[in-house]
């Protein structure tokens, strides 16, 4: 036996040894867990999975929720406690990051709460758990039953969503494109009130937003026009204007997406730039504003507001109250559409091994409940049909606004096509980046297109190539 | 040692160094344990990931890519441009922070009634989170409402600079600056007290100005302390994510204004905005690569400038 001793450098060299050890170690294991199957083409459907089990359910269900935010709290949990004694939940604040990490331990969360155009890529994953089988069981969350806005969750395959099985559904939705108008500036102006029963054309609320925008020097002091997010969703308004005449974003298999290529298409994105290069909206760094449009909104700094149903819950406040009109979702075309741009809800994780148990919670939070007090509270449309009778309808503003959105249900014929390939946020940032660079005058409007797409091609493929 | 020392004196003793050497272990074991778990090991994980087409989501299902992520990042103009920005924000920064601190070190070392009220007040910024930090800031800059483009508004009516946007640059230089001067203070003001009295005094004998005394007592025994702030204010500029990020984007448009756009950002960006892991983790590596050359160059130039009480 050596008698040489173990020197510090000798010490550190084998702790480094030993670091690789754990981390191929870490990387051995993940090949063996339960969702370690290769996934399929993103043009093939998942494959189904298992029929729910007859007796009662039980285990301990992962839930990844805005806790925060309080769409999902510990007193609800409580709640269903006394309800389902046998079911335990351990709550997860939502977070991609927290989402990855977990999905790559091979231990996700067993529901998790996302928003619609996350839902095709999860599908050319093979991530989701197809509920079919549980919703034509259920007495209470009824396919037939389920409002138009569900239909992001339904899917043939990860390229054709809109119908077919069911893999989750929303907490609640809103028609996306309606529009707030704050009456008193308009009196300033003295300009007429749009109506409440047509439509307005996008050129329309343009041209309005040009009369009603005021500055103060440099300082904008009335936002003619905001849209939702401040150009993050601008790419989901897009593709509804481009859905009004049948056309498409990207190319029909989603590997590219077509900008320069298209008139129309980049006739709708000359509108959203002239908005940002008039200072009509806000939009990021380019035209900053403090806060959210629907604060600024609040404020009584926006004239109009391209939001969805749910804001009418907040759009009345000391300095708007009195002053809000809910008006109809414009169009491009004179084609009428006012789908969902979000439309959050819940999935089942494909690797859960408490499907039963997960589904009774699953229920619970869109059927039971927590769904009831939703529905009520006017902070979205229910994602029941048989609950649409239980949004708030009592005063003046609710009742002008549910007078309005009785038009608008009926406008949810068919969901915005989300890319599989990348994430959410990949043509909206790749926008933003490069529209500061045209506004500026650094590059010209083309420039910007080809850039975009240059950007949002490469995330296309690579995303192709991620998923083999 | 001698020989006999480090050998073992009898069944079941240990020698003196043999203790010696139980108790370094012992003593570094909490913090070695942390640096190979929190450290070593996700730096091992970042470099496989970065040979790897990882997207967040396809762990099971990677493919090699060898070295085609660190060939694509030199073909990224992103990566020039951000790059670009974060050499400017570091020779901003850097200096600023440095005169700035050292000027307040020297304030904060004077003999007088109250002192110790100035150094904490100083310091205070120091320990207010980054999130607290950028959204007082945030009041004070706002283009359209805040406090500063407010104040000028009183001479030039309607005046509204994007210090967080066009000039975000300046802006943000001056929340990081403030947020680091407290901690850069106490270091210089530690290094200033270590300074022999009696050199000061043999130079006041010698009829030297305060100004000589600074330039020829003070500053070349403060070199030592001046090159460890600079190595670790070098490090944190070219590593700046958190101000420049929460004050520049609002959580719903992750994209900051062109000019404050850095390297560390558009890694963040890589990685989770467009779920390219692989990539990310590539052009963060490079970024260590490009850190460690950048010390080893001033660790190279430090005998011509430092002052060292031995010889190397």
């Amino acid at each position: 036996m050596s008698d040489k001793k173990l020197s510090r450098r000798d010490f550190m060299k084998m702790a480094g040894t030993v670091a690789s050890g754990v981390v191929l170690a870490g990387c051995a294991k993940a090949t063996e867990a339960p969702v370690a199957s290769e996934a399929p083409p993103a043009t093939q459907a998942p494959a189904p999975t298992a029929v729910p089990t007859k007796g009662p359910a039980s285990g301990n269900v992962v839930v990844m929720h805005s806790i925060q935010q309080g769409e999902l709290t510990q007193d609800m949990v409580t709640q269903f406690q006394a309800k389902y004694p046998v079911i335990t939940i351990e709550l997860v604040e939502v977070d991609l990051v927290r989402f990855f990490s977990m999905y790559a331990a091979g231990n996700p969360p067993d529901l998790v709460r996302v928003q619609a155009p996350s839902v095709p890529q999860y599908l050319a994953r093979k991530m989701l758990y197809d509920l079919t089988p549980y919703f034509n069981a259920s007495t209470v969350l009824k396919p037939n039953d389920l409002a138009p806005a569900n239909m992001y969750y339904q899917a043939t395959d990860p390229l054709h969503v809109g119908s077919g099985n069911i893999y989750g559904m929303c907490k609640d939705w809103s028609p996306d494109f309606t529009l707030f108008e704050y009456k008193k500036a308009f009196e300033d102006k003295n300009i007429p009130l749009p109506s409440t029963t047509e439509p307005m054309t996008y050129q329309k609320i343009y041209d309005l937003g040009m009369q009603l925008a005021a500055f103060d020097g440099d300082r904008i002091t009335m936002f003619g026009f905001d849209t939702a997010n401040g150009g993050a969703w601008t790419d989901r308004i897009w593709m509804n204007i481009l859905a009004e005449t049948g056309d498409f974003l990207y190319s029909e298999d989603y590997s590219k997406i077509v900008l320069s290529g298209s008139e129309k298409t980049q006739k709708v994105i000359q509108y959203f730039y002239d908005l940002v290069k008039n200072k009509l909206c806000a939009a990021g760094a380019i035209v900053p504003s403090p806060n959210s449009q629907g604060d600024d909104f609040d404020k009584g700094l926006v004239a109009q507001l391209q939001y969805g149903y749910w804001f009418s819950a907040m759009a009345e406040t000391d300095v708007t109250t009195g002053q809000v009109l809910f008006i109809p979702a414009p169009t491009w075309t004179g084609v009428r559409r006012d789908p969902t741009m979000t439309a959050t809800g819940m999935i089942m994780s494909a690797a859960t091994k408490v499907p039963d148990a997960a589904w009774q919670v699953f229920q619970w939070y869109n059927g039971e409940e927590p769904a009831e007090a939703r529905a009520s509270s006017g902070w979205g449309v229910p994602a029941l049909i048989s609950w649409y009778p239980k949004m708030p309808n009592e005063t003046p503003f609710q009742q002008q606004v549910q007078t309005v959105l009785k038009g608008e249900l009926d406008l949810n014929s068919s969901p915005l096509q989300f890319n599989p390939y990348i994430g959410e946020s990949t043509v909206s940032n790749a926008y933003m980046l490069y529209l500061e660079q045209a506004i500026a005058g650094s590059i010209s409007f083309e420039e910007m297109l080809k850039n975009i797409e240059f950007d949002v091609n490469t995330a296309i493929d690579d995303g192709k190539a991620a998923i083999g | 040692m001698s020989t006999a020392e480090s050998k073992v004196s009898g069944k079941g003793t240990l020698t003196r160094s043999q203790r010696r050497r139980r108790n370094f272990y012992f003593f570094i074991s909490p913090w070695l344990i942390g640096f190979i778990l929190l450290t070593i090991v996700p730096l091992i994980f970042g470099f496989l990931i970065s040979l790897t087409n990882y997207n967040g989501l396809n762990l099971f299902n990677l493919d090699f890519m060898g070295i085609k992520n660190y060939a694509r990042a030199f073909q990224d103009p992103m990566v020039r441009f951000t790059f670009s920005r974060t050499l400017i924000w570091t020779g901003l920064n850097l200096p600023i922070w440095l005169i700035l601190s050292l000027f307040l070190a020297i304030l904060v070392n004077q003999k007088v009634h109250g002192i110790g009220i100035f150094r904490t007040v100083f310091y205070l910024p120091s320990i207010i989170p980054a999130v607290g930090l950028v959204w007082t800031w945030k009041v004070l800059l706002e283009k359209n409402y805040g406090l500063l483009n407010a104040m000028i508004s009183v001479f030039r009516p309607g005046t509204a600079i994007g210090w967080l946007t066009d000039q975000a640059m300046y802006g943000v230089t001056a929340m990081a600056v403030w947020s680091g001067l407290g901690a850069g203070m106490i270091i210089f003001l530690a290094g200033m007290q270590n300074i022999p009295d009696e050199l000061i005094e043999a130079a006041k004998i010698d009829g030297a100005s305060t100004s000589r005394i600074f330039w020829y007592v003070i500053l070349p025994m403060l070199t030592p302390v001046i090159f460890f702030q600079l190595i670790l204010g070098l490090i944190s500029a070219l590593q700046m994510l958190t101000i420049p990020w929460l004050a520049t984007t609002d959580g719903v448009i992750a994209v900051p204004p062109r000019g404050i756009h850095l390297y560390m950002i558009y890694i963040y960006e890589q990685i989770f905005s467009t779920q390219r892991f692989g990539y990310g983790m590539a052009i963060l590596w490079l970024l260590i690569i490009i850190v460690f050359f950048l010390t080893y160059l001033i660790f190279r130039t430090q005998k011509s400038w430092v002052y060292s009480e031995v010889e190397g």
